[in-house]
């Protein structure tokens, strides 16, 4: 047994058994069971977690300070006001927004919590002791697959999580801000769930943040599920500093004609592990994945992409943009299962990368897996340096090299920029991924 | 009556070659301000070749030769600075840049030239208004103003497009490359009447095409046929007809003969 898994075991052990104990006993037995995931698993070949496997963890705790609750920007807006690690200011500081924080995945729901119509805020752990029916449905029985196994351990020690009803139109974007503070031999467990009502339709931002050089590792899930004809745009931004590690899974439950747009953007970090998995259950569901992973000094990030059309005339679109600087690593590996019976499933994957430095690395795989007969699957994927026909235009229209190649950089990563009406997240967005390109000064003169 | 003409463009026995294989043998050219030359002949003699290497594409190897413009030597300048000197080739086949806007890429060309000239950046509301002044101009739809570059353009729109930043850039020297292929009748007049439009005392334009008919509206000072790498052929406006009546097998007769 690893010194990591041991540790997770001897928390588990000192930990006082609540209204969730029954989930949770066997997600750890099944987690105890398989064992940390290793290179050998399928969606794990590219990143190798043995250095995390030999070191123990402790439970990065819910008190570590006082609340540092606020606006997502207010007075004082950027890194000063959240005090982590380039944090963005996804939204504008006279723009309506809300905002809830996490603290090592503890939801703060004090007295200043922000009141939103139409969406109700609650806290995991107080709806489970009150009705405990009413979540069971958002805890599946536990999954041997490998890309779920961190997902167990998180079902077995997430300490509270936040749950989120949607039971109208909600204008207002709600930030919910991931905080990681504390050191790098903690680790957290956030959990959160989004459940949209039948017709309602809402913003949610997720903002990973962490304090200081080190940070506990951060173990998150979040869950949404939209009724019929719901609509969700949803945004994980990882934006935690370079010494940061992320293992962050998203699963997606769609009803009929629900429409779900989904914005993963890897702008932190040391290790980024990202999962997504989506299952389109009635027909008219509709998913658009947009994931911006960008590889920048020594971060690694591996994104996996399960997209499942359970149900006839399904749609989804992935569009993936992966850039990669200096010595980083970015891998995109997606996936598209049309199940039996889903004739009339649409679906697009579009995976393009960019290598800007010869240390470079980017893997990109998509794959398909059709079990129905009448189905529209595409699926194209690209990696190279830049197109050396557009340079050229540009050079022979009397740009200098600098200008053009940076220009053509930005260019590469529009189709997953456009996308974003949110536009004070897709402003703070650019602006992060700016500093993380060459000629970042060249660059600002394109916004 | 003599008049005192200035060369602008120089090309001395230039050889270039692409992935080792020779496509330019010696070719001789010599262009004077305020002429017209049209370069002709068959598929795959090395007139896009010519236009280039006289861009500055670095794909081309130059092996052997000169070329000066107006007494620089032009192929010790990078392509960007062969534009900012007054250089500018008109694409065959102009690349779609998808997510670069065709107004930003225009302005960011024209401020690089006047930058290199040591004037100041061009006025944003000057320079949107000189821009839709040149559209309507080249007869060209309100959308291209947001649009990517050549995105999801007709062949007829690109090659338009190319002409509208050719009239924005008023280059010294505009070497358009087969910018008539692909164009129907009307389009084929708007292109010709930029191209004319540009036709002036201190400037050249050398057309590159396979068929007389731009010439028909762009009237050459010279016509010259490129053939085998070399120019074998040189003549007035009437070359290009007979070039139509018999076909290029008769020049390239002429060459063995």
């Amino acid at each position: 047994m690893s010194a990591a898994l041991r540790s997770f075991e001897t928390q588990w052990r000192a930990r006082t058994p609540d209204a969730l104990q029954p989930i949770r006993e066997q997600a750890m037995q099944r987690f105890l069971k398989l064992g940390l995931p290793s290179l050998r698993d399928e969606t794990w070949r590219y990143t190798d977690l043995r250095s995390l496997a030999a070191s123990s963890y402790g439970e990065a705790g819910c008190a570590v300070k006082a609340p540092d609750a606020g606006a997502e920007t207010g007075a004082g807006a950027g890194a000063g006001a959240i005090r982590g690690h380039a944090a963005l200011s996804l939204v504008d500081p006279g723009q309506h927004a809300a905002t809830i924080t996490m603290r090592n995945g503890c939801p703060l729901l004090g007295a200043d919590l922000p009141v939103i119509n139409d969406i109700e805020i609650n806290s995991i752990k107080e709806l489970y002791k009150q009705d405990p029916s009413y979540l069971r449905r958002f805890f599946e029985s536990a999954s041997d697959a490998d890309q779920r196994r961190w997902v167990l351990l998180n079902t077995a020690l997430f300490i509270d999580g936040l749950y989120l009803k949607i039971t109208g139109t909600v204008a207002t974007p709600l930030v919910v801000r991931h905080l990681s503070q504390g050191g790098g031999a903690q680790a957290a467990h956030p959990r959160i769930i989004i459940d949209a009502s039948p017709g309602a339709s809402a913003t949610i931002i997720e903002h990973h943040v962490s304090e200081g050089d080190s940070a506990p590792l951060s173990n998150s899930n979040t869950h949404i599920a939209l009724g019929k004809g719901a609509q969700l745009e949803h945004y994980r931004v990882y934006a935690t500093g370079a010494g940061a590690t992320h293992l962050d899974s998203l699963d997606i439950h769609q009803s009929q004609d629900s429409q779900c747009r989904q914005f993963t953007i890897a702008l932190g970090g040391g290790l980024v592990r990202s999962s997504l998995e989506a299952r389109l259950n009635q027909p008219g569901a509709s998913l658009e994945s947009y994931s911006l992973l960008v590889g920048h000094e020594e971060r690694h990030v591996d994104c996996v992409n399960i997209v499942t059309h359970a149900a006839p005339n399904t749609r989804s679109r992935q569009t993936a943009r992966a850039i990669a600087s200096d010595v980083s690593r970015v891998i995109f590996n997606s996936k598209v299962i049309v199940n039996a019976g889903a004739n009339g499933s649409d679906s697009k994957q579009s995976c393009r990368g960019l290598l800007l430095s010869p240390s470079a690395e980017i893997d990109t795989r998509p794959q398909l897996e059709i079990h129905a007969d009448e189905v529209k699957c595409a699926h194209g994927a690209t990696t190279g340096r830049l197109d050396p026909d557009m340079l050229f235009y540009l050079l022979s229209r009397g740009l200098d090299r600098e200008t053009a190649q940076s220009l053509l950089v930005f260019a590469f990563l529009a189709d997953v920029l456009t996308g974003m009406s949110v536009s004070s997240a897709r402003a703070a967005i650019e602006n992060a991924l700016i500093s993380q390109l060459p000629d970042s000064q060249i660059l600002r003169n394109f916004r | 009556m003599l008049e005192e003409r200035t060369i602008l463009l120089e090309i001395s026995d230039l050889t270039a070659r692409v992935a080792g294989k020779e496509i330019l043998n010696g070719v001789n050219l010599t262009v004077n301000a305020g002429e017209v030359h049209a370069i002709m002949g068959p598929n795959g003699s090395g007139k896009s070749t010519l236009a280039q290497v006289l861009a500055g594409r670095e794909d081309y190897e130059v092996t052997r030769g000169s070329v000066t413009f107006e007494g620089h030597d032009l192929l010790a300048m990078r392509a960007e600075e062969r534009a900012r000197a007054g250089l500018f080739l008109g694409f065959q086949y102009p690349v779609e840049i998808p997510g670069v806007n065709n107004v930003y890429l225009l302005k960011a060309a024209l401020n690089a030239k006047r930058k290199a000239a040591g004037e100041p950046e061009v006025d944003a509301y000057d320079f949107l208004a000189l821009i839709r002044q040149k559209m309507k101009f080249m007869q060209m739809s309100e959308t291209f103003l947001t649009r990517g570059v050549n995105e999801g353009f007709s062949g007829g729109e690109k090659k338009r497009n190319e002409v509208l930043q050719m009239l924005v850039l008023e280059p010294k020297l505009a070497i358009l490359d087969e910018t008539d292929s692909g164009l129907d009748i009307d389009a084929l007049k708007v292109v010709s009447k930029g191209v004319n439009s540009l036709r002036d005392p201190k400037r050249a334009v050398v057309l590159v095409t396979h068929y007389q008919r731009l010439l028909d509206y762009v009237i050459p000072d010279q016509v010259h046929v490129l053939s085998g790498g070399r120019i074998v052929k040189s003549g007035d406006k009437s070359l290009a007809q007979e070039l139509e009546r018999r076909g290029y097998d008769w020049v390239m007769g002429a060459e063995v003969a």
